[in-house]
């Protein structure tokens, strides 16, 4: 059942901006709402004593998608099918192409947005690997401060952010990957369409003659929030591709998740497995290199 | 009659298809009435607890509360039940699982009145919680029902020949345990019904997502304490039940008939998924120990089971679905020598009763399984195990019975699936390129280097198969007849009705088919009158894929006693010699002697004006079986069906993922009547087997369940598999109309089995315990997180 | 507050609260009792409408957000008496039973076929994955849709 609260439909960054440094608490900023809609209607404790909610699918700032030299920038209030639809975002980053067509269904994608899938920083967010492992950067905004930061810095804990109670993520801002990084991204859910993801992993490598130059290693679901793996990646450049090296890399994949987030009820399946997946998709990326 | 059809067997729109496509169709829910309230459950977070007292008074003068239900408002039956009465209509006592409601609060606004719930102080004291079925008999078990003595709902004996001289007589003897789990209907619609009072002198009348109305009358006119013409049941359009709105819609509409008659208002209870899953019955879990003893053919020579399903905290139906059990258990198989025991018990977990399949899924996941390993172990193919033992015409089951009287297609059913399926050569070729799924050791979570697979070798193909026979109808569960009634205007416009309930798979359609083929109408002169306890006659509940051979033997029946009366005015009037045949078609009227004689509705208005009466009410009433109690011997059911279903699918070997890449499924529903409704049943059946087979489950928690809505409650997609073939066998049968006999059932019931071979052919490993999800096919064993958190946190 | 949309090509004006949702906004303000709520949590899909020509759940759709936006039921699909091509192949492919699955089965097609007229069977499947049918396994609903592609490709 609902509870009442009421809701705005700010008309320009301002004016959205204005209200979210009015209420601050127990406000909830919507695009698609389809976590916050349902969320209230459960009477989740993550919407407990909601009084406010701004709805920002009409501020024409954080709409669009525009490219330039260096980045491609996706308006907050985006959703999954526009990003679908546009063909730019399906050549220049197929792993977000990829990724958004596995969110939900097509009711969904047309509501939820990309913002919208990491602002609340569940583990199992479906393009967060994926925007990790493109070095996104969120652009945030209040009325009186605009900054830019990684998602990596962003995300800081399980359903914790680094945004302040008077700010606004407003656009994503993903820098275009060099041509040379060839990648894959991988979902596994428990079926085939309309999954919670179990495991999600995002992959990007760059060779040059059989040695890895760059590679960029995310995940969601197997840990508390989703990540990136620099300290593998460090390990590996420099490496050259070859089986047993792509095994090893799997394996330290393997233990640095151990690491982070310890042993859990589902680790017997899900370690394992990512090791295996992550394989796969190295194995992939080596074939289609040759 | 000519075996020319113009109707049976064709593909023929749903009466009620208008209205369903442009949303004009009523479900329960969408029905209002002015002054109706509606209604909200109390519960606690209890699955065992004593309730010593119920303090409503911090809501009692709020504005929002028009009532307040209790057990105290009862004027009848304070419990009900299908089989034995052991369920509370408001538990004021005792809560015996976590969907129990303590009370029900009515008022104007649903949404004010769930605000009243957390300030109604319970005072309980909990009870320890018996969650493990196979803990209910120990002689220090705690009692759900003290009042039983005993957490035994029901013990089915079966006893045929001599188990130990079958064993001894054995070359070999395989001794194997399987467990199904807790699963749920899954109708798209949530549970609803509105309850409107009558006054004293009519009653009260319910409309709600009701199966079975005649059912529902009972325990209404029970609870009310009155008589059962006082209560009257309409059916609104049911989005889907699978058996699943039974006992919980007949407890709700109990629930809602007396908060009607006390508030004199009409009310509404409609439930959320949420509730729906929390208090609705499920399937049974089983446990099941199968040990067989066989010669080196593959002769088997002597079967001994040993059945215990969780009945959860009610009886409900368990009596009756345990009964099928007992005899289908060993297969469709003639062996010598059967000892069988299925016991249901009671528990603290959700209850459990009717569903499509009704007690067959579970034993064939079993034996099914248990023949192909005995197949492997005696390197013979699987379908050559099953035709060295399947049942034939003049085989015994194993209750005794000589299959006589009706095609015994089992062996057909199977050829035809091999066949069509190329099974042996796939088989053959699986076998030698499967590779086996790695053995995770959980000690030592990271991998080895050979452990790594190497991607050709990802995906491996598989191909299985699973036959089965299934009891038509109630069998000896209990009486078996049904009615219909037809009423020919004098314009040649009929109005059809039939006892037994369209539950969304068709029935009504059917029926309107069966009677536009004996009466030579089309179907846009037939008009389905709306089931309503006040005037079609009782037909016992659509239930056991009993709506075709029992409704449409009825509406059979009744159209052929209006054509009788027909002829013989024709005969008559138009003075046709004896031996002259008269039929009817396309709304015409022929004689084979002198061609068209008249259209239809003329020959209508004729009989009218001559006072003839053109309505009747027929009946079809089964042959007679019995039952022995005490041996598990008899004729069990009048007649059987056979399927053969054989599932292709590709395993991924490092996710332990199993794409479903074809489902073929060879039945034999006699005559075909309604062809869309029986394509569509297998299509339907065998999505939900394959749902039962690879991913859905509801899991508990000291009694409380997980999965409460369809994020977590898995159920298939349109993704989810790929190719559905549906081949009909159909035969010459004595029972039912045309010989048609029932199909909606045996869709269901051997998808899991199929799969599990399917399986075992791609990577050589055996299943036991449904379903096959990620960590089965990895781990062999199910993983289950510490709580009952919602979402999908690690 | 005050909203203002076209239902099924009727301009609507009404007065509602911020917090009820478009699906009690169309069941219960305008009897539009063909968009069926079966979960709440947007995973069923029987809630399906199209909004400004794409299919939403209307669970998880708030009506203060539909202001100024055209919905279409189930109710405006066919006109009058005369089915769309799409329900007339619903109807003749046996794609429908219990029904209740049905109205937004329909809305998901209608948009697939919008904008995709010559969709591939996998496109038809992704198009209908949020609409959970328990009754038909799907292959039914499939055909109808596949079939209406080709006979409005023919047009």
């Amino acid at each position: 059942m609902m509870p009442s609260f009421e809701i705005l439909f700010p008309k320009n960054l301002n004016d959205a901006l204005n209200a979210i440094s009015l209420y601050k608490e127990d406000v909830h900023i919507i695009a698609g709402g389809t976590d916050v809609i349902p969320g209230l209607n459960q009477e989740s404790k993550r919407f407990k004593n909601t009084r406010l909610l701004i709805d920002i699918n009409r501020v024409p700032e954080m709409k669009g998608i525009t490219v330039d030299q260096e980045k491609i920038s996706i308006g907050a209030a985006e959703t999954f099918s526009e990003i679908l639809l546009n063909e730019i975002v399906q050549k220049k980053l197929p792993l977000l192409w990829k990724s958004a067509g596995t969110i939900g269904s097509v009711q969904i994608r047309n509501r939820a947005t990309l913002a919208g899938n990491f602002v609340n920083n569940a583990p199992c967010a479906d393009s967060v690997p994926v925007l990790l492992a493109y070095n996104t950067k969120v652009e945030i905004e209040s009325l009186n401060s605009k900054r830019e930061i990684l998602l990596n810095d962003f995300l800081s804990a399980p359903y914790k952010t680094k945004l302040g109670k008077d700010e606004m993520v407003t656009r994503i801002n993903i820098p275009i990957p060099s041509s040379k990084l060839n990648g894959d991204f991988y979902k596994l859910g428990r079926r085939r369409a309309v999954a919670i993801s179990r495991i999600t992993l995002a992959l990007l490598i760059s060779l040059n003659h059989n040695m890895i130059d760059e590679i960029r290693i995310a995940s969601g679901a197997v840990t508390p929030i989703g990540m990136r793996f620099f300290d593998l990646e460090k390990f590996a450049e420099g490496q050259k591709v070859e089986d047993q090296f792509l095994k090893e890399l799997s394996k330290k994949l393997g233990e640095q998740i151990i690491q982070v987030a310890g042993l859990r009820w589902s680790s017997e399946y899900k370690l394992p497995v990512v090791q295996q997946i992550f394989y796969q998709l190295l194995k992939g990326i080596e074939r289609r290199s040759l | 009659m000519s075996e020319e059809f113009s109707v049976v067997g064709k593909k023929i729109i749903r009466e009620d298809g208008f209205d369903k496509v442009t949303g004009l169709a009523k479900f329960a829910d969408d029905y209002k009435y002015e002054g109706m309230l509606h209604s909200v459950m109390l519960r606690i977070k209890e699955a065992h607890a004593e309730i010593k007292s119920i303090d409503f008074s911090a809501i009692e003068k709020n504005e929002s509360l028009f009532s307040i239900i209790t057990s105290a408002d009862i004027p009848g039956a304070k419990k009900v039940g299908m089989i034995r009465n052991d369920q509370p209509i408001f538990c004021n006592e005792k809560v015996v699982t976590p969907g129990d409601v303590l009370a029900m609060l009515v008022g104007e606004s649903e949404a004010e009145l769930r605000l009243l719930l957390s300030k109604i102080k319970v005072d309980f004291t909990p009870l320890p919680v018996l969650t493990d079925p196979q803990k209910s008999l120990e002689k220090d078990s705690i009692l759900i029902h003290p009042e039983t003595g005993t957490n035994l709902i029901v013990h089915h004996p079966l006893r045929k020949g001599d188990i130990e001289k079958g064993f001894a007589e054995s070359d070999e003897i395989l001794e194997q345990t399987y467990t199904t789990q807790l699963i749920e209907h899954s109708y798209i619609e949530p549970e609803a019904v509105i309850a409107i009072p009558l006054g004293t002198s009519q009653g009260v009348k319910l409309i709600g997502s009701i199966q079975n109305p005649f059912t529902t009358r009972r325990f209404v006119a029970n609870v009310l304490n009155l008589p059962l013409t006082k209560v009257r049941v309409q059916q609104a359009h049911l989005g889907g039940s699978f058996g699943g709105k039974d006992d919980t819609m007949c407890i709700l509409s109990a629930r809602a008939a007396v908060a009607a008659v006390k508030t004199n208002r009409p009310v509404k209870i409609r439930y959320t998924r949420e509730e729906s899953i929390l208090e609705s019955y499920k399937r049974h879990p089983y446990i099941l120990n199968y040990k067989v003893g066989y010669s080196k053919n593959g002769k088997i020579k002597a079967m001994k089971i040993d059945i215990l399903a969780d009945g959860g905290a009610y009886v409900s139906m368990s009596p009756f679905v345990t009964w099928r059990s007992v005899v289908q258990a060993t297969g469709p198989y003639e062996i010598a020598n059967v000892h069988t025991d299925v016991r249901a018990v009671y528990t603290n977990n959700p209850y459990t009763g009717a569903m499509r399949g009704f007690g067959s899924p579970q034993p064939i996941f079993a034996q099914e399984s248990l023949m192909d390993e005995i197949a492997a172990r005696l390197e013979m193919a699987p379908d050559e195990i099953r035709r060295v033992n399947g049942l034939k015409i003049g085989s015994a089951t194993a209750t005794g019975q000589t299959l006589k009287d009706h095609e015994v297609n089992l062996v057909r059913v199977l050829d035809v699936a091999c066949g069509s399926t190329d099974f042996k050569t796939k088989w053959e070729k699986n076998k030698k390129n499967k590779s086996v799924v790695v053995d995770y050791d959980s000690s030592s979570p990271i991998l080895n280097d050979s452990q790594f697979i190497d991607p050709g070798d990802l995906i491996k193909k598989g191909i299985g198969l699973a036959v089965s026979f299934r009891g038509c109808s109630l069998g000896a569960e209990g009486i078996d007849a049904a009615a219909a009634y037809i009423s020919i205007q004098n314009d040649g416009s009929v109005y059809l009705d039939c006892g037994l309930a369209e539950n969304g798979q068709g029935l009504r359609t059917t029926y309107s088919i069966i009677a536009s083929e004996v009466l030579g109408i089309t179907s846009d002169k037939i008009i389905y009158l709306e089931l309503d306890t006040g005037i079609t006659p009782d037909s016992g509940p659509t239930v056991a894929s009993r709506g075709t051979i029992m409704g449409g033997g009825a509406v059979k029946n009744t159209a052929e006693i209006l054509r009788e009366r027909l002829v013989t005015l024709i005969k008559a009037e138009y003075k046709l010699a004896d031996e002259d045949v008269v039929s009817f078609s396309e709304n015409l009227v022929f004689s084979r002697r002198k061609g068209l004689i008249a259209k239809f509705p003329e020959i209508c208005k004729l009989a009218s004006s001559r006072g003839i009466n053109l309505a009747a009410v027929g009946w079809y009433k089964s042959p007679s079986v019995h039952w022995n109690e005490e041996s598990g011997q008899g004729d069990a059911y009048f007649t059987y069906v056979y399927g053969c279903q054989v599932a292709e699918v590709s395993v991924n070997i490092a996710t332990g993922e199993i794409y479903i890449d074809k489902i073929t499924a060879v039945h034999d529903p006699g005559k075909v009547i309604n062809r869309l409704g029986a394509e569509g049943q297998v299509y339907g059946g065998v999505t939900q087997g394959v749902g039962y087979g690879i991913f859905e489950e509801v899991t508990t928690d000291k009694g409380f369940i997980r999965e409460l809505n369809f994020d977590t409650y898995t159920i298939p997609t349109s993704k989810d598999i790929t190719e559905i073939k549906p081949i009909f066998i159909e035969g010459k049968e004595s029972y039912g109309p045309w010989g048609a006999k029932s199909l909606g059932e045996p869709t269901l019931e051997l998808g899991s089995a199929a799969i599990s071979n399917a399986v075992y052919n791609a990577v050589g490993k055996r299943f036991f315990n449904l379903p096959l999800n990620l960590e089965e096919i990895l781990l062999s064993k199910k993983l289950r997180p510490a709580d009952t958190k919602r979402g999908s946190l690690l | 507050m005050e909203l203002r949309f076209k239902i099924n090509g009727n301009e609507v004006e009404v007065i509602t609260e911020p917090y009820i949702r478009l699906i009690d906004l169309l069941r219960d303000n305008f009897d539009l009792t063909g968009t069926k709520e079966g979960c709440g949590i947007g995973e069923c899909g029987a809630c399906t409408v199209l909004m400004n020509g794409r299919a939403v759940n209307s669970c998880l759709v708030l009506a203060a957000q539909a202001n100024d936006s055209e919905i279409v039921t189930i109710e405006g699909i066919a006109e009058g008496e005369v089915l769309s091509s799409l329900q007339k192949n619903f109807l003749v492919h046996g794609a429908v039973q219990c029904g209740f699955c049905t109205p937004g089965m329909v809305l998901s097609a209608s948009e697939l076929l919008d904008q995709k007229p010559n969709p591939t069977d996998e496109e038809i499947k992704d198009a209908i994955a949020g609409n959970l049918c328990r009754c038909t396994g799907y292959k039914q609903i499939i055909e109808a849709i596949k079939e209406t592609a080709k006979e409005l490709k023919s047009k």
